[in-house]
């Protein structure tokens, strides 16, 4: 956005500088947008879509990052096998484990040290709409794992207990999937599991993960002695540093360590294909969205020849005729851009979901609109304004007077 | 016929705004197009040669977990089996892990036979096949993917998992050329290196794929394969290749809603922009058009004269846009192909182009009636009096 803004910033900057300090009408031309309907709405209208498609595409690539972002905390590490990259390919002894969690950076609280072992298994879920199934994430984790996420909240029932092949599922997976709602059962590891408990992730990737007590995963998938991962708490951020190289000097471990914020940052480029996805498509858009507003703003000049001859005949000079028709413009494709920013706020917060392909499995997440997108899609639209009107408005300005006034 | 030239004229009576108008149509629709072919090839994927006759069994808890290479004797007894072999996916990296392609550990023994129709196996030299069934190193791959890299029969290639946490050094015997390109962009080789270097691959197998004898028999045989695995401590789950495939592209995510909802906002957004042109249009003409009427022609005519005219617009806009897509397809196929494999089949699909050639129907009449209607009926003496 910021590379086709910076060459146009001394046109802008004329432009303000035009409507603060020289006699440009806008008052006439904000008037005279109103007075051909049919041909502002149908502009206002196509502009408004392409800044719609544009808003909600990122949105959904902000979402699926967003969902990655939240679930880090700058003072939590968790730690993997080397070249591991992600949890379920990693795999830690609990000799390792318990090493771990002795170590002196390792918070704690009335409970014990914030450390949890955790084994992920991938399990097949029948989506709830009949259309097939998708893999999700099932992790095997601690009471202090629970508590380590402090996005995690428990909405219903209890979280599981050890040894009773228990789960707690998310709320926003109960929508998605089949089976899952409490009370019901998953079978899996030749085990059945009740579904005891239901909690909220508050948008992160737990969102997108059934939890259940580690050593019962660990024995129905005969992982002994092994581990996926651990995580930890550390007293405070800046140990992040010291523990990361305990973890990789340490002749007995040689474990990789990541902060999670990087650990989950990692995992959250998988928005990125659809980010570029959206900018292609918005960029194809873009381009018919200015023919249309050309066309426009052709009309209006064409039709406003006699008027722009009285304004001229009255003592406005050309560039103010030129500034007023590149205003007339911005003003039109702007109520365009604010028309569909706000209408993207309706797709806010719509739950979707897509397979990481590093994870290879299902997550969750919500489109999220932001302030900064919408703006963005107002910044894109004057963008427009400015493309679209710069040849109609050059035109009117070059309109020669007499035959102006003739009409 | 004989108004064509009428039509014409009136269509460039602006020229400026029938080109604009047209340019905006296109790009819209070389949007659509493209857009709409992208779902199409990923469609198209799910089905490939032998694809009708083959289901795969993997562990019906995921498919990520693996399944006891013993199952296969269970599989051997069948006498609806024709053939079967056992792979597991092994996400290789070659130098660089934005180097993405499938690979796969596989059972050379039958591999071939399994899948003949897309390594098409007649065409392999005998003496490459040996060396493939007879060298422990060795892999075969598809002719794109030896094009991308450069390989040649007999060249080593390094691959490095970071699901096994291991590097093979792997021996090019095959380069195979297949009917389609994204039937080329893989690798397979044998699955014992794995089974050796990997302590709990030992004896197990990803996932089995089976061919039927006969298409027919495919509902059967699953039905019988998982009941006889059922409350085993890994029960199995048999699907059609074609289902596994789907599944497969179902990962990918949710892009058919996403492509279709933008068809439909793209639609609406230039069904206003041709609306507005076309009102545009005729309004102009209010005195030329009642001209016309007041020289003797019916409305019904002015009416037709004028749909054909909004007609002729789209038409116009949609096939530059289409001629645009076609010659995009072969840039696309070749860029996105070095990004994603299977995009290198990427082509403007029959079904795009007949939804094309509807969209262009529907957006001259829906946009021109409107207008025409109301221009056609109008008083003639109103008319000439807006003069």
């Amino acid at each position: 956005m910021t590379v086709f803004l910076l060459p146009l910033a001394p046109y802008l900057l004329w432009l303000v500088y035009a409507a603060l300090f020289h006699p440009v009408p806008l008052a006439y031309n904000w008037r005279s947008i109103w007075v051909r309907k049919a041909g502002t709405l149908s502009t206002v209208g196509a502009i408004a879509i392409v800044v719609m498609i544009f808003v909600v595409v990122l949105s959904m690539a902000q979402g699926v990052s967003r969902a990655y972002v939240k679930s880090g905390r700058d003072d939590q590490v968790i730690v993997l096998r080397q070249n591991a990259r992600v949890e379920m390919m990693s795999s830690v002894t609990l000799a390792q484990a318990r090493l771990i969690s002795t170590h002196p950076l390792v918070a704690r609280d009335a409970y014990g040290p914030l450390f949890t072992e955790d084994i992920i298994v991938s399990k097949q879920l029948p989506l709830a709409d009949g259309t097939g199934s998708l893999t999700v994430t099932v992790r095997g984790t601690t009471l202090a794992g629970a508590r380590m996420r402090s996005q995690v909240s428990l909405t219903a029932g209890r979280w599981f207990r050890p040894g009773l092949s228990e789960a707690v599922v998310p709320q926003s997976m109960q929508r998605r999937y089949r089976g899952v709602e409490l009370g019901g059962t998953i079978t899996m590891g030749g085990r059945t599991w009740a579904v005891v408990g239901v909690f909220d992730g508050s948008g992160s990737v737990y969102d997108s993960e059934i939890w259940t007590e580690v050593a019962d995963l660990r024995q129905a998938y005969k992982r002994y002695g092994m581990d996926s991962s651990v995580a930890v708490r550390l007293r405070s951020p800046e140990d992040v540093p010291a523990f990361v190289r305990d973890m990789e000097k340490d002749v007995r471990l040689k474990l990789e360590a990541k902060p999670e914020p990087t650990y989950f940052a990692e995992l959250g480029d998988a928005g990125k294909p659809m980010q570029v996805l959206g900018q292609i498509i918005t960029a194809i858009l873009t381009v018919g969205a200015v023919f249309a507003a050309m066309n426009t703003m052709y009309a209006a000049v064409a039709g406003r020849t006699s008027e722009i001859g009285t304004l001229r005949a009255i003592g406005f000079r050309r560039r103010e005729i030129l500034a007023s028709f590149q205003w007339e413009a911005i003003l039109l494709t702007t109520l365009g851009g604010i028309l569909g920013a706000a209408l993207s706020l309706l797709f806010n917060g719509i739950k979707s979901g897509g397979v990481n392909m590093k994870t290879w499995s299902d997550v969750g997440y919500a489109f999220a609109v932001t302030p900064g997108l919408m703006a963005e899609g107002v910044v894109f639209s004057i963008l427009m304004g400015i493309a679209g009107g710069f040849l109609p408005a050059w035109r009117a300005s070059r309109i020669p007077v007499t035959e102006a006034m003739r009409g | 016929m004989k108004f064509l030239s009428l039509v014409l004229r009136s269509l460039f009576r602006s020229k400026r705004r029938t080109v604009l108008t047209v340019l905006s149509l296109a790009v819209s629709v070389f949007l659509i197009a493209l857009l709409q072919s992208l779902l199409g090839t990923m469609d198209s994927l799910t089905v490939s040669g032998g694809s009708g006759t083959r289901l795969v069994v993997q562990d019906k808890a995921s498919f990520t977990n693996v399944i006891p290479q013993s199952y296969a004797n269970f599989l051997r007894s069948q006498p609806e089996i024709e053939n079967f072999t056992a792979f597991q996916w092994f996400g290789g990296e070659y130098q660089d892990p934005r180097n993405f392609f499938a690979n796969f550990a596989v059972e050379p023994e039958t591999y071939l036979d399994v899948y003949r129709e897309e390594c098409n196996l007649p065409s392999i030299p005998p003496g490459q096949v040996r060396d493939f069934k007879r060298d422990g190193n060795a892999c075969i791959v598809g002719q794109e993917l030896a094009d991308r890299f450069g390989w040649k029969l007999g060249d080593v290639v390094p691959l490095r998992s970071s699901i096994f946490n291991i590097t093979l050094r792997l021996n090019v015997r095959i380069i195979f050329k297949g009917k389609r390109k994204s039937d080329e962009m893989y690798l397979a080789f044998n699955i014992r290196q794995l089974q050796e270097a990997v302590p709990w691959m030992k004896g197990r197998v990803g996932a089995f794929t089976v061919r039927a004898r006969n298409a027919a028999d495919i509902p059967r045989l699953c039905d019988r394969i998982d009941r006889n695995f059922a409350n085993s401590a890994q029960e199995t789950l048999s699907i059609t290749e074609n289902a596994f495939n789907l599944n497969m592209m179902k990962m990918l995510g949710d892009y058919s809603t996403m492509v279709h909802s933008i068809t439909g906002a793209v639609l609406m957004a230039i069904l206003i922009v041709t609306a507005n042109t076309m009102a545009m249009a005729i309004r102009e003409r209010t005195t030329q058009i009642s001209t016309m009427r007041a020289l003797g022609f019916r409305s019904s005519q002015i009416l037709s004269l004028l749909m054909a005219e909004g007609l002729l617009l789209s038409l116009m806009g949609s096939g530059l846009g289409i001629v645009m897509a076609i010659l995009a397809a072969d840039v696309a196929a070749k860029v996105g192909g070095s990004i994603l494999p299977w995009m290198a089949d990427f082509i403007i699909t029959g079904e795009t182009l007949l939804l094309c050639v509807l969209i262009t129907l529907a957006l001259g009449l829906l946009s021109t009636f409107a207008p025409a209607y109301r221009a056609s009926r109008r008083p003639i003496t109103d008319g000439l009096r807006a003069l």
